[in-house]
């Protein structure tokens, strides 16, 4: 049962970072982005040439790392996405190719073998016959960390609230002053940066392949259908609801099992509420 | 008639000039080795590696019957990212557009199978260098004719590398350490679907108590609920079996939560060379199943992974072995059958008596390569302290004795 709860609330996290940029972006500037996940991938692997190649600390690369893919995000949105956002299928598209590109670049440089990216924390952890790594723990906090952060950003501060503003209605923010172009620019920065901390959270205790985004863009994808598509709280309930239904099935059932959760989640919402648990609200 | 007789005499003249230049230019044309293999993994490169190197020599020595050999490679990808049409397209091409007089490769056995049909309809001779389903050759013993083509050089079948785990389990485990209570896991990939359940009965017939045998998808990303299971059965040692899922995952997993309980068994990229250093050292202790290493397995062993290290910068995998001794095996069998007529030549290949490197080839009747003393074997090779890797069974070829993980008390 602690077993459950312990390693729930890690995979929920983690869910929930990637869930959260994911349906950010969408939400505010109806962008549907199938290059997330490469931004968790950028995020594992810069991490990774910055330890074994540039030989620089372990929490340097880390604080490099994240603004560099949050800027790589800002990049796609400003020269890529932004003349074709007027076609959603476009935009589809464009973010495929970007997905798809960074993948082969990472297979030509990296090659196909896994890398290893080093855990921040060394320690385990055992405590009511759970044997945990601090790594795994740090994960969590991480991301507890982000989405309190987040939370915090959007309603209190002025940026926040112009986010939400371009969110709720994009012509009236602009008229209200509100730059909408370098919001989306902004918004794609911190969806990418939130992206790429998962990567780096969870790298030492994944697998880093050039492939390594593209099951994180499924989960986090499912997590938004029944969490509701552009609602940050509706990402977090579907990431626990996944996370701990995926982590009860593997405990009690069959790991063999435990990836089925998210594809019966998504097809019954679908069939029963289209829109997801939030997704009729407002957005935020 | 002089009139009709003269230009009918000119063109059985020209005819004859010309099926004589066909036949001479056949004579002289290189022969062809098509290699299909997964390009991107290392166990691809080292194939493609090996059988460059195997040409090499051969050519340097004039070749076979004054023919030199090139190889034309083609990418048959994993079944569990493409499935086999990737594959399939490969050998169509290497037969139908290249028109190889041979393949050698093959990694993945549900992409292998795929290409079977495609290969026999191709009348082309494969030599299998990777793939360890045994429904492969059990093609050739239920349809001789139409699968005559298909041989496996490396590695043993998945069915002998059962008997081989089992006895690692019952003589290594059970046995020497005394263990009564293991645990099997395993992917659930073609190859490994009947060797759990095999494994699990041979375990219980020897008395050993098996409380968790489980499959887990290839895709598996998180391994905690299956050590947590394994933990709480009280397993002395887990059982893995694992070739196309994230081994370094798996490893790296166990090693993080210090689970206690040891693992080993065959774990396909933990036979890399490099593996101890792409998991950050965190396989200590894994024992992992091999078919070649340096050492002297047979008298060629040493010197060929010398060469290949010299020539490639890398240390080589178990399919380089096969590739090597396939490239000769199928230079030898056509230097025998006196030429590259595939009936021949598979008649010769039967006959195959071939030292390579990881041992002794020599095919059964299924066209499957034998094992056993003297032959191929399987060994189990456990990394340990600064990558290390030391023989831990058959007891006959150990080089060291078996360690415990760090955060158990050693045996």
């Amino acid at each position: 049962m602690v077993q459950i709860l312990v390693y729930g609330a890690v995979i929920s996290a983690i869910y929930a970072m990637l869930a959260v940029g994911f349906t950010l972006i969408f939400g505010v500037a109806r962008i549907l982005n199938l290059a997330h996940g490469s931004f968790y991938a950028l995020g594992a692997y810069l991490v990774y040439t910055f330890t074994a190649n540039a030989n620089l600390p372990l929490w340097a690369a880390c604080l490099i790392a994240v603004p560099l893919v949050g800027a790589f995000g800002v990049a796609v949105e400003r020269i890529l996405v932004r003349p074709l956002r007027r076609s959603m299928l476009a935009v589809l598209l464009i973010t495929l190719a970007v997905a798809l590109m960074v993948e082969q670049v990472l297979l030509l440089i990296f090659g196909s073998e896994a890398r290893n990216v080093p855990s921040l924390v060394d320690a385990t952890y055992h405590f009511a016959g759970v044997d945990i790594s601090a790594q795994r723990l740090l994960a969590l906090g991480g991301g507890v960390t982000i989405l309190a952060g987040l939370w915090l950003f959007m309603q209190h501060t002025r940026l926040g609230s112009a986010i939400l503003a371009v969110a709720q209605d994009a012509e009236a923010a602009q008229y209200m002053g509100i730059p909408s172009d370098r919001i989306y620019s902004l918004v794609m920065g911190l969806s990418a940066a939130i992206a790429a901390a998962a990567g780096i959270l969870v790298a030492p205790f994944q697998t880093v392949i050039p492939s390594m985004g593209l099951l994180p863009l499924v989960k986090a994808f499912a997590i938004v259908v029944v969490g509701g598509l552009g609602s940050i709280p509706g990402s977090i309930v579907g990431a626990l609801l996944l996370g701990y239904s995926e982590t009860i099935v593997a405990f009690e059932v069959s790991i063999e099992w435990s990836q089925i959760v998210s594809v019966a989640a998504v097809f019954a919402t679908l069939v029963i509420r289209p829109s997801g648990f939030f997704g009729k609200r407002a957005s935020f | 008639m002089r009139r009709f007789l003269f230009p009918s005499l000119m063109a059985a003249v020209l005819a004859f000039a010309a099926g004589s230049a066909d036949r001479a230019l056949a004579q002289t044309k290189p022969i062809r080795i098509g290699v299909n293999t997964a390009i991107q993994a290392q166990v691809g490169r080292d194939a493609i590696d090996s059988v460059r190197m195997a040409i090499d020599e051969i050519n340097a020595q004039g070749g076979v019957l004054g023919r030199k050999f090139e190889m034309i490679v083609a990418d048959e990808g994993e079944a569990a990212s493409e499935g086999p049409k990737l594959g399939i397209a490969a050998v169509n091409k290497l037969t139908s557009e290249d028109h190889v007089d041979v393949l050698i490769g093959g990694y993945d056995s549900g992409v292998t199978l795929g290409e079977l049909p495609h290969i026999a309809r191709a009348k082309t001779i494969f030599l299998g260098i990777g793939s360890a389903s045994p429904a492969i050759t059990q093609k050739v013993k239920d349809d001789y004719q139409r699968y005559k083509y298909i041989f496996r050089v490396n590695p043993i079948n998945s069915a002998k590398q059962s008997q081989a785990l089992l006895g690692f389990i019952t003589g290594k485990l059970k046995g020497d350490l005394g263990y009564n209570k293991i645990s099997i896991i395993g992917e659930n990939a073609k190859w490994v679907q009947d060797m759990v359940p095999d494994i699990k009965k041979g375990a219980e017939a020897a008395g050993l108590e098996v409380p968790v045998a489980e499959f887990f998808d290839v895709q598996t990303a998180d391994f905690s609920p299956l050590f947590a299971k394994v933990k709480d059965s009280g397993s002395q040692y887990l059982i893995v079996i694992i070739s196309h899922g994230a081994s370094d995952v798996f490893v790296k997993q166990w090693y993080d939560a210090k689970v206690p309980v040891p693992i080993g068994g065959i774990d396909v990229k933990g036979m890399d060379a490099n593996f101890f250093d792409r998991v950050g050292g965190k396989s200590i202790a894994e024992v992992s199943a091999n078919f070649v290493l340096r050492a002297p397995l047979t008298p060629m062993t040493v010197a060929w992974w010398d060469k290949f290290v010299s020539l490639n910068k890398r240390p080589p995998v178990y399919t380089a072995a096969g590739a090597y001794a396939a490239a000769y095996i199928y230079a030898e069998a056509v230097k025998r059958a006196g030429g590259t007529d595939t009936d021949a030549v598979v008649g010769e290949l039967e006959k195959t008596d071939f030292v390579g490197p990881a041992g002794r080839v020599q095919f059964d009747a299924t066209h499957d390569v034998k094992d056993g003393p003297g032959f191929v074997n399987e060994l189990f090779v456990q990394w340990q302290a600064n990558g290390e890797r030391v023989v831990v069974w058959p007891k006959e070829l150990a080089t060291g004795k078996m360690i415990n993980p760090p955060w158990l008390a050693q045996n």
